[in-house]
Order: structure tokens, then C-alpha cells, then sequence
């Protein structure tokens, strides 16, 4: 129960700095200030290179960060679930999703999208469709594996032997059985694709107008925030990186405990 | 630029043609060794790769070699004596860790180590003035000691908890518990039974974390400014050098591909029951 208390707490807090940022902080995005003010009761992290307030520009890449995180996460989910899915069948078509997987495993993930991201240009939409579409191997393996063990299971069998089609077979029977893989993976993913999106956001390929908590280590490090001894700016987003992706990791760990403890009994 | 050199260019590049016949291009510039021409370096891309592949390595090789060595020896550790203070404070802060990202890392030992207390350098991977030698080399270590700190710090949390769940679950077989039944000594458990068991696993993990260390290597040489091959794909990144971006990503996967090929043969050598079973098949 600690684990996902402290997981939800912090995700609370993150979704509050996501859904009313006004609450949190008095100024605007885009109001001016004397540049690089340290901290101080006015400004909490201090001032960036133009004179923004950073506390302030932390809270609004909150929502932009949850975003991407949980829309490429979701896109993950349904990819991995179809092509695992897939991938189960007996036959030619389950060899080919087998291949296409195994041909995923092989991209370096980073190198990949960095390039792509390039060639496509770096609006948000872009981040997130190329995210999904290159994070769903582990997905897709962990779902064919848990439904080639449900084909084997006898009520499957009888649903085969009533004369049931495939389709309602696994649309009825299979996809609601995959829920407790779907729960974990979907948690793990959020996590996996907003590391993805900062570290791609940090070398400089993420969406301008759309700043997340990447881009703003990138502003911090290309505008000279060393020099300045300006840290809390370098390093107070990458914390909160780390923390929103714990707090989804904490919730995850008790939907494993959970499925553990269904299996003993 | 003229529309002379516009048009240069674009019949160079190939641009007028079919996708398919673009393609064909692109599969002899691989099967000739080149991998393309970059006009905005004005060379060719393999020998391009080929002069940054090497400090790429430096950084990448030592990590791999120290992340999984680390993580199966603690892991090991731990998996076998599980549930123990040592093994709780050591999995919950290494589960922190895997949480912080790579860049972070790099930070945050850039900060303590280079800004505040000038113990190592924070850029490149020598400096002018030592240039041959023992103190060349030596400077070279003292360059490499962050990046490669960096490295090994950001993969070694899924390493390390892999080996650990693994050897947990062996840990509970029954033939450990024989082996503690004699009094064996708990290295020689360790060692002869849990070693040889996740053995394949630890194998088949170090082939992977090839191509996440390289991955993560992108990022490091970004933060340290090293001129390996992350710098020349974000220098090509910047600069829009298509075939150049082409030629890293088909290196990397290639390095990938390569990596895993090994595993697999590693993996069937070591493996009795593999090996064994192939000759009951033939």
C-alpha cells in the first residue's frame, strides 16, 4: 500500500501543476523580468536568460510533459496489444508480426528516432506518433506471450468448440483477460516515453512552442546556466522527471504485487 | 546558391528519380562500403563514421563492461539474500536511479566534479598540451572518467535489477537449498549454482545493453563535447546531412544487429540443454 500511496500522491500533485497552473504561480508564461534573478520569495527558482519566471515555466511544461507522455503511451498500448495480438496466431500471419517484431528489437531506439524526428520535423504531434511507433515492442512481446497461454486455457476451447468466431473470440474473451499486462505495461510506457521525449527534447528536437520539461534543460544548458551557476534551472525539471516518472512507477509496482498476490491464492 | 548548383545537386542526390530507384542507390552506396556521399562535409560517410566511431567506443565499451559486471555481481548478491537491509536499501535506490535521466546524471556529476571542486575536466576528450605518451594516455583516462561514469550509472539500474529478480527466483529453487543443506559456502552457491543458471540471461542482457549504451552515448557526448559519433549525428541533425543520418542509423543498427548475433552464438555454446537438444532433433 506505501508504494502506490506515494505514488498516487505525487501524481496528484503533478496533475494539479497539469490541470491549473494559474493556481500555482501568479505570473504569466511569458512575463519579463530582470534576467537571471537568483532565488528569492518573488521568483522560487529564480529568472531564465529572457527573464522568465522558471518556477513558472515548470508548472506550464507540467501539462505539455503529461501529454506526450500519456497520448505516445497510449498509441504504445494499442500498437503492442494489436500486433501482439497478432503475433499469436498460428500460421503465416502470425510469422510475419513475429518478424516485424523482431525487426523492432533490432532499431536502436534514440538513434532512430533522432533521425526521424529530423527528417519529419519536431511538432508535438510528430514527438508523440513517432514515440508510439517505435516503443511497442516490449508490449507487443509481453501480450503475445500472455495470450498464446490464454489460447491454451479451456474456455477457449469451448468457445472454439461452440462455433464462437475468431474476432469475437479475442475481442470477448482474450483482450479482457490481458487487462492486469495492459495495466503495467500502459504505466511502465507512460514512463518509458517521457524519458524519451526529454532526452529527445534535451539534444534539441523538441517543439519550441510547446516547451516541456526537456526543452527547458536544453535552454538552460545552451543559454549558459553553468556560467551563471544557475543549477536549480539545470536540475530542478530533470527532478521532476525523475519524480513523475517514479510516482507512475510506484503505482505499477502495487498493480504487480497485486496480480502476484491473486496468483498465490 | 545558383540554380546551377541547385540543379547539381539535385541530380547528385538523385532526387528526380523513382523511390524505388532512390532506394537502389541507397543499397549500392551500403553494398560498396560507403554509405553515401555528405556534400555538406564534403566527404564520404563511412570514413566519416569511421574517424568518430572509436571515441564512441571508448565511452561506450567501458560502460557496458562495468553496468553489467556491477549489476550481475551486486545483483547476484542480492537476488541470493533477498529481503535483507542491504538488498532493500540497495534495490529502492537503484530503482531511484533508473528513474533520473541520463542527462541528469551527466549533470549532476558535471556540477560536483568540474564546477565545484575542478577535479576532472567537462569537455572533449584530451587536452592540447599533453600530447604523447604516458601523459597522453594518462589524460585521456582523466577525460573519460565522467562520460563513462555517466554511462554505467544510467544503465546499471535495469541491469542490476534484472540479475537481481533473476537469481531471486533461482534462489528459491530446491537444489540451492540442497547446496546450503551440505554447508556449502555461500560464495561457492553464488558462484557455481546461480552463476551458471542466469548465465544465459546475463548474456543475452549484455548484447542489449550494447545498443542502449550507444544510445545513451549520444547524449553523454552531447553533454561533455566529445566528438564521437552522437556529436556527428547532431551536427547532421543541424546541418539537415540526410545521407549522413542514414549512414549512422544503419551503423548503430548494424553494431545492434551484430551485438545480438554474438549473444545468440554465446548463448548456445554455453547452454547444455541447447546444445544438447539440437543433436537429439538431428
Amino acid at each position: 500500500m506505501i508504494p502506490l500511496a506515494a505514488g498516487v500522491i505525487l501524481l496528484a500533485g503533478f496533475l494539479l501543476m497539469a490541470s491549473a497552473p494559474e493556481l500555482l504561480t501568479s505570473y504569466g508564461v511569458k512575463e519579463m523580468f530582470r534576467a537571471w534573478e537568483p532565488a528569492s520569495r518573488e521568483h522560487l527558482l529564480g529568472t531564465n536568460a529572457l527573464g522568465y519566471d522558471i518556477f513558472t515555466e515548470l508548472v506550464y511544461g507540467t501539462r505539455e510533459t503529461l501529454f506526450v507522455g500519456t497520448v505516445s503511451s497510449v498509441l504504445t498500448l494499442l500498437l503492442g496489444t494489436a500486433i501482439g495480438t497478432l503475433a499469436a496466431y498460428p500460421g503465416v500471419l502470425g510469422r510475419f508480426f513475429n518478424g516485424v517484431m523482431n525487426v523492432f528489437v533490432l532499431l536502436p531506439r534514440l538513434v532512430t528516432l533522432i533521425v526521424l524526428a529530423s527528417f519529419l520535423g519536431t511538432s508535438d504531434w510528430n514527438l508523440i506518433m513517432l514515440i508510439g511507433t517505435f516503443s511497442w515492442v516490449g508490449t507487443a512481446r509481453n501480450v503475445r506471450a500472455k495470450v498464446i497461454h490464454i489460447n491454451e486455457q479451456p474456455f477457449i476451447e469451448c468457445c472454439v468448440i461452440q462455433g464462437y468466431s475468431r474476432g469475437h473470440i479475442i475481442l470477448h474473451h482474450i483482450l479482457p483477460n490481458l487487462y492486469d499486462v495492459l495495466i503495467s505495461r500502459f504505466l511502465l510506457g507512460v514512463n518509458s516515453c517521457i524519458m524519451m521525449e526529454s532526452t529527445l527534447s534535451f539534444l534539441g528536437l523538441g517543439d519550441l512552442y510547446h516547451p516541456t520539461w526537456g526543452t527547458m534543460i536544453n535552454f538552460a544548458y545552451k543559454r549558459g546556466a553553468f556560467i551563471r551557476q544557475a543549477y536549480n534551472y539545470l536540475l530542478v525539471p530533470g527532478v521532476c522527471i525523475m519524480l513523475l516518472s517514479l510516482s507512475f512507477y510506484f503505482i505499477s509496482i502495487f498493480f504487480e504485487m497485486r496480480t502476484e498476490a491473486i496468483q498465490e491464492s | 546558391m545558383t540554380p546551377a548548383q541547385y540543379e547539381t545537386y539535385r541530380a547528385a542526390l538523385h532526387l528526380d528519380e523513382s523511390t524505388g530507384m532512390q532506394f537502389l542507390y541507397y543499397l549500392r552506396s551500403l553494398l560498396d562500403g560507403t554509405l553515401g556521399y555528405s556534400f555538406k562535409k564534403d566527404a564520404v560517410v563511412s570514413s566519416l563514421i569511421w574517424e568518430r566511431l572509436g571515441y564512441t567506443l571508448q565511452i561506450t565499451l567501458p560502460a557496458v563492461a562495468l553496468s553489467t559486471l556491477a549489476g550481475l555481481a551486486w545483483g547476484l548478491r542480492c537476488g541470493y539474500r533477498s529481503g535483507v537491509p542491504v538488498d532493500m536499501a540497495s534495490t529502492v535506490a537503484l530503482i531511484i536511479l533508473n528513474a533520473v535521466p541520463t542527462f541528469l546524471i551527466g549533470l549532476l556529476l558535471m556540477i560536483f566534479f568540474c564546477f565545484q571542486h575542478r577535479w576532472f575536466p567537462y569537455t572533449g576528450l584530451s587536452s592540447p598540451e599533453a600530447t604523447a605518451g604516458s601523459a597522453w594516455l594518462a589524460d585521456r583516462m582523466r577525460h573519460l572518467v565522467l562520460p563513462v561514469l555517466t554511462l554505467t550509472l544510467a544503465s546499471l539500474p535495469s541491469r542490476y535489477l534484472l540479475m537481481r529478480n533473476t537469481a531471486k527466483k533461482i534462489a528459491e529453487e530446491k537444489y540451492v537449498l540442497y547446496a546450503r543443506q551440505r554447508g556449502l559456502p555461500d560464495r561457492t552457491i553464488r558462484f557455481s549454482c546461480l552463476l551458471k543458471n542466469i548465465a544465459p540471461q546475463f548474456v543475452t542482457m549484455t548484447g542489449m545493453s550494447v545498443g542502449s549504451c550507444i544510445g545513451g552515448s549520444l547524449v553523454v557526448e552531447n553533454l561533455f563535447s566529445i566528438k564521437g559519433m552522437g556529436k556527428l549525428l547532431t551536427e547532421a541533425v543541424n546541418t539537415l546531412d540526410y545521407p549522413l543520418m542514414q549512414g549512422i542509423l544503419f551503423v548503430t543498427a548494424l553494431i545492434m544487429a551484430l551485438s545480438i548475433v554474438v549473444t545468440d552464438v554465446i548463448c548456445v555454446l554455453i547452454d547444455p540443454k541447447v546444445r544438447w537438444g539440437e543433436y537429439i532433433e538431428k
